[in-house]
């Protein structure tokens, strides 16, 4: 009894608690850097290539030969840009996509029917904090396209933001809709409402209205009209080189990683899984983290073979999507779990 | 759900976000700090001219120009504040005994919104304008 009251005390310590999301937050950093190699292979093989080979068993050592040279480059600032948006505006995108990731699970230990989620605080309004935080990276990078005193850039940045204000609201009601259905605004609490039957069932349009809103809030192609490297040079993020550049990069794919959970964790059942399987012990420390975690690893696969498949749209297509086609369809699926709630499902 | 809200217990689920936060927001320039130190540096005037395919930049970059785009930025203020009344009654529809009245009156609220939007459409305001 004595050691139960300590592993609780260890468990609902916030400093502690605070170290393990830094746990996390590097775990994040390693998982990027395998999506970013799993990207290059995929895309080589698609595009009927062989990709990264020479650094490592099939270009494995690629991505610390890429860290190593992005930490070698020169540091260049422009002379037109403004030295101070410039240096800051990396420091915004990271802390963005950090401040999202201290509310997301990683998982979750059932240990005798007790769920442990795997996360670095648990709050009772995590969906709406996680939607906030998500929408700080805009600034950042309409702070990095305005600094850089760069045409092309500003291009991107207002591209993205014509893009951003379209889709944050077909995302927001989705987001709503699946709060109804949980009763709750906790991420946590929503992931476990879903023990019996997926959302992805109960409401197949919320998720498709959820899942395209939310590449397009990650920019992923068909939705990267920021950067669309033909016309725009690297749109946003051209003036950016090196280190600084790097920044951008990962926090674009720690963005990818954490809204593919965001899709696991709102829509396809996040940890759950029938309680025979869990009631062993060590099945219920590795059987629900390892189910959740391959669904990510899926939603991520078909994000990314989405971006070999699909040509980009043109700005004004994304919006007129977003306004005419994404936003009543939202509105519908907020119809049909209103009706499904008075119904008593 | 008890309906009294525990301050310290907020606060503690809030002091791993500060953690983070003061990590994330000194990671990037201490990994700028490594890149100053690891880095080579060789001055030349041609390197920190604004990229633009090798030609010279005419005039700055922070022009006025039409964004083709703000009425679309007008509604989504008012689109996005209606998402955010929606979330704590959305929260309290279940289980509170209160579903139909609290229904019937988020539905008049979402009617008045759709018949904003219906008109927004009918005005052709949400096109992009050339």
């Amino acid at each position: 009894m004595i050691m139960m009251i300590q592993i609780e005390d260890i468990i609902y310590n916030p400093l502690l608690r605070g170290i393990f999301g830094l746990c996390l937050m590097g775990g994040v950093f390693l998982g990027a850097m395998a999506v970013v190699w799993f990207e290059r292979k995929l895309s080589a093989d698609i595009q009927q290539r062989y990709g990264p080979m020479r650094t490592g068993f099939h270009g494995l050592l690629q991505l610390v030969a890429d860290a190593i040279k992005l930490f070698t480059k020169e540091d260049i600032i422009p002379k037109n840009a403004d030295r101070l948006l410039f240096v800051s505006a990396p420091i915004l995108l990271m802390g963005s996509v950090f401040l999202m990731l201290v509310a997301i699970p990683f998982g979750a230990i059932i240990i005798n029917g007790e769920t442990y989620p795997i996360v670095a605080t648990d709050m009772d309004i995590s969906i709406l904090y996680i939607e906030a935080v998500s929408a700080i990276s805009v600034i950042g990078i309409f702070m990095i396209a305005y600094s850089s005193n760069n045409k092309y850039s500003l291009l991107g940045a207002f591209r993205n933001f014509a893009r951003m204000i379209g889709y944050e609201v077909p995302l927001g009601i989705c987001i709503v809709s699946v709060a109804i259905m949980a009763g709750s605004l906790n991420i946590i609490e929503i992931a476990q409402a879903q023990s019996p039957l997926w959302f992805i069932i109960k409401q197949p349009i919320g998720f498709f209205v959820f899942f395209i809103a939310l590449m397009a809030d990650m920019g992923r192609l068909p939705f990267d009209q920021n950067e669309s490297e033909e016309e725009l040079i690297a749109g946003w993020i051209t003036e950016y080189t090196g280190m600084r550049f790097g920044l951008g990069f990962f926090a674009e794919y720690i963005h990818l990683i954490l809204g593919s959970m965001l899709i696991v964790l709102l829509f396809l059942g996040g940890w759950n899984l029938p309680a025979a399987l869990t009631s062993n012990v060590i099945l219920g420390i590795i059987l629900p983290t390892a189910f959740y975690l391959g669904k990510v690893a899926l939603v991520i696969l078909t994000i990314i073979m989405i971006r070999w498949a699909v040509p980009r749209y043109r700005i004004d297509q994304v919006v007129d999507l977003s306004w005419k086609r994404l936003l009543p369809l939202a509105l519908l699926n907020l119809g049909w779990v209103i009706a499904l709630g008075l119904l008593g499902v | 759900m008890s309906g009294i809200i525990d301050i310290s217990n907020i606060a503690n689920s809030y002091i791993p976000v500060a953690i983070i936060l003061i990590v994330a927001l000194l990671m990037p320039p201490m990994t700028m700090f490594l890149v100053k130190s690891l880095s080579p540096r060789s001055k030349s005037s041609a390197k920190y001219t604004t990229y633009e395919a090798g030609s010279l930049p005419i005039g700055s970059a922070r022009i006025q120009f039409n964004v083709g785009y703000y009425l679309y930025a007008i509604a989504f203020v008012l689109f996005d504040i209606e998402v955010l009344f929606l979330y704590p009654w959305a929260t309290i529809f279940k289980g509170h005994g209160i579903t139909e009245i609290a229904t019937v009156e988020m539905l008049v609220f979402i009617f008045v919104v759709l018949f904003g939007y219906v008109y927004l459409v009918k005005k052709e305001a949400l096109k992009w304008m050339k």
